[in-house]
């Protein structure tokens, strides 16, 4: 049984289609990240999961119950963890007061040990916590009652590298321990430390639902190489190059040995072909330096949605600029 | 059961006994200030006959003269039915709306609880300040009374204490109903504020005219201090109009909330 499935879910605000007929599955025991920019409609989808709001068409099922019945959707609320997007509490109340009763009501047989991983001051009152405190404190409900499944939004936000950190490590830990983690962000580089699924959600469609690896590899290497000789961007006639650029450097210390008056073509581009067909290419050139990295996530997400999102935009989708104009921080 | 309501009873203590303390403070001055009005010699009763008949009507002055009768219409008429109606509007205002708009909401619905409880309970909480001013005000009252040598009918005392929690619960059911139905709390709790004041206005004005089954609608048509206090007149249907219109206004709100999308 799949822990969430999402068929043909659709949200429509009027103005904004903030969810377009989304069908996809989570399995059990998978962390999946669902990305995208703020306002593509994550938090509506995650919303619509816990039951907040109602679907306008389509619907969802989490632990295999319908989020449309209240009285299913309570059933398995008792095995689902859940994040919100800006976690809020009773300013009044205490960490303490408020996992109390939550515990009340859910249980905690996992508190301490969670609040040893994060660990909000649960004796001072909220009112006095910082964003990433009060984060913390979220975590910490969303995990004490041992969860099957756990729905995030943007759950690392507010956090200091130190605690993001801290946070990959528990969620693959959670991971080892067949729980299933769903969680959203629009930080490509945050959610590879983790997720073994990613979909990418852009206008309120889902663009792709994929393996990290195989967008990885799909998103192929950032190759610099530095070649003794003139070559121009248009002479690298090879399956698999992207964007390349050729400049005519000046020979630096680390290139000694170089006579002066030779010219250095410093070639950069993005690689998805095989690398034995690069090699081969450059086989014949003097090659003085060959640098191959994983290319940035940031560039992968860059080609689903384009340096400009308006330029490929699909007639009839709903306005993107006055998603991001009126979402802000949120999403829609 | 009931975790909620406690839990926020228990936020709802502190506030309760600061207002009981300044409803008592009130009290006092106003028992206090009983002899020397009484000892001027100024016939009140003739005093108050010059009054439009709707401002009588409104403080349900019957008569200034007797301790009785210038409680119900200091006290009881002006704290009880006005101040404290408003107050447990507003704040029954405040309970859905306010946690829907900040977000404190999409966290309590995470829990394995239904919507109709998460109303129900934020309701019963409101039963902490009515309580708490029930319990300490007639103790200040009848101290005060004792004091400075009048008497008061006990029974009377407690009637009109009973007899004002269906009243105030009736004004928190509506608070609780514009709470449910305004996404806002700004919005919901000026609306409630306006309810209640134009619901008391209104049976008011129309008291003695033709239009005086209108008042019907208003829940001070249904508790009259004065009557209490003065004629020893206890409308035990008049509770059981107000008990019944509370029961029906929280089980609405919470079927509404139960349908509603957060959006």
């Amino acid at each position: 049984m799949s822990a969430i499935e999402i068929r043909s879910l659709t949200k429509d605000y009027g103005p904004v289609l903030a969810n377009d007929d989304l069908t996809f599955e989570v399995e059990a025991g998978e962390v999946f990240g669902y990305l995208g920019p703020n306002g593509a409609g994550k938090t509506t989808t995650i919303r619509t999961l816990i039951g907040l709001q109602s679907p306008t068409a389509g619907t969802a099922t989490v632990m295999g119950h319908d989020v449309r019945d209240e009285g299913e959707l309570i059933a398995a609320k008792r095995s689902i963890g859940y994040l919100p997007a800006n976690p809020s509490f009773d300013l009044d109340a205490t960490g303490r007061e408020v996992l109390d009763l939550h515990a009340s009501i859910k249980g905690d047989e996992r508190r301490a040990e969670i609040l040893e991983v994060f660990d909000p001051p649960i004796d001072r009152p909220i009112r006095e916590y910082s964003s990433g405190n009060v984060q913390k404190l979220g975590l910490v409900q969303a995990f004490m009652h041992d969860p099957e499944l756990v729905v995030m939004d943007e759950p690392t936000s507010g956090l200091d590298p130190l605690m993001q950190s801290r946070f990959n490590e528990f969620v693959r830990a959670e991971k080892r321990a067949g729980k299933t983690i769903f969680l959203s962000s629009h930080v490509l580089s945050e959610v590879r430390r983790v997720c073994d699924r990613v979909g990418i959600l852009r206008d309120g469609r889902l663009v792709t639902v994929e393996r990290v690896e195989s967008l990885l590899d799909r998103s192929g290497k950032f190759v610099r190489v530095r070649v003794v000789g003139e070559l121009g961007a248009d002479d690298l006639d090879l399956d698999g190059v992207h964007d390349p650029t050729a400049n005519q450097i000046e020979a630096g210390p680390e290139l000694s040995g170089i006579p002066d008056d030779e010219t250095i073509t410093e070639v950069t581009f993005t690689f998805t072909g095989d690398i034995n067909d690069l090699l081969d290419r450059f086989g014949g050139e003097r090659v003085l330096d060959l640098d191959l990295e994983e290319a940035p996530l940031e560039d992968v997400f860059m080609r689903f949605y384009g340096e400009d999102p308006a330029a490929d935009r699909d007639a009839g989708t709903a306005n993107p600029t006055a998603v991001t104009a009126e979402g802000g921080d949120d999403d829609a | 059961m009931l975790e909620f309501a406690r839990y926020e009873g228990r936020h709802r203590v502190r506030g309760s006994l600061i207002m009981a303390g300044g409803i008592a403070a009130l009290t006092a001055l106003y028992v206090w200030m009983f002899p020397s009005v009484e000892a001027s010699g100024v016939d009140l009763d003739a005093y108050v006959e010059a009054f439009p008949s709707a401002l009588v009507e409104a403080f349900g002055i019957r008569s200034l003269g007797t301790i009785e009768g210038f409680l119900a219409a200091e006290l009881y008429a002006f704290v009880w039915v006005l101040l404290l109606g408003l107050y447990l509007a507003y704040s029954a205002a405040s309970t859905v709306a306010g946690e829907v708009e900040d977000g404190r909401m999409d966290m309590r619905l995470s829990l394995p609880v239904s919507r109709r409880r998460i109303v129900g309970e934020k309701f019963l909480s409101l039963l902490v300040p009515i309580v708490v001013v029930n319990v300490l005000t007639p103790i200040v009252v009848y101290l005060g009374v004792v004091l400075v040598g009048e008497s008061i009918a006990p029974a009377d005392l407690v009637a009109v204490h009973a007899l004002s929690i269906p009243y105030l619960l009736s004004c928190a059911a509506l608070g609780l109903a514009l709470s449910v139905g305004v996404d806002r709390e700004g919005r919901a709790q000026r609306a409630a504020l306006g309810a209640i004041f134009g619901l008391f206005m209104i049976e008011s004005v129309v008291s003695g005219t033709d239009l005086e089954p209108v008042g019907g609608l208003s829940p001070t048509r249904y508790y009259e201090p004065s009557a209490i206090l003065v004629d020893g007149h206890y409308d035990l249907s008049g509770a059981a109009i107000l008990l019944g219109a509370t029961v029906a206004i929280v089980l609405a709100s919470q079927w509404w909330f139960a349908r509603k999308s957060l959006e």
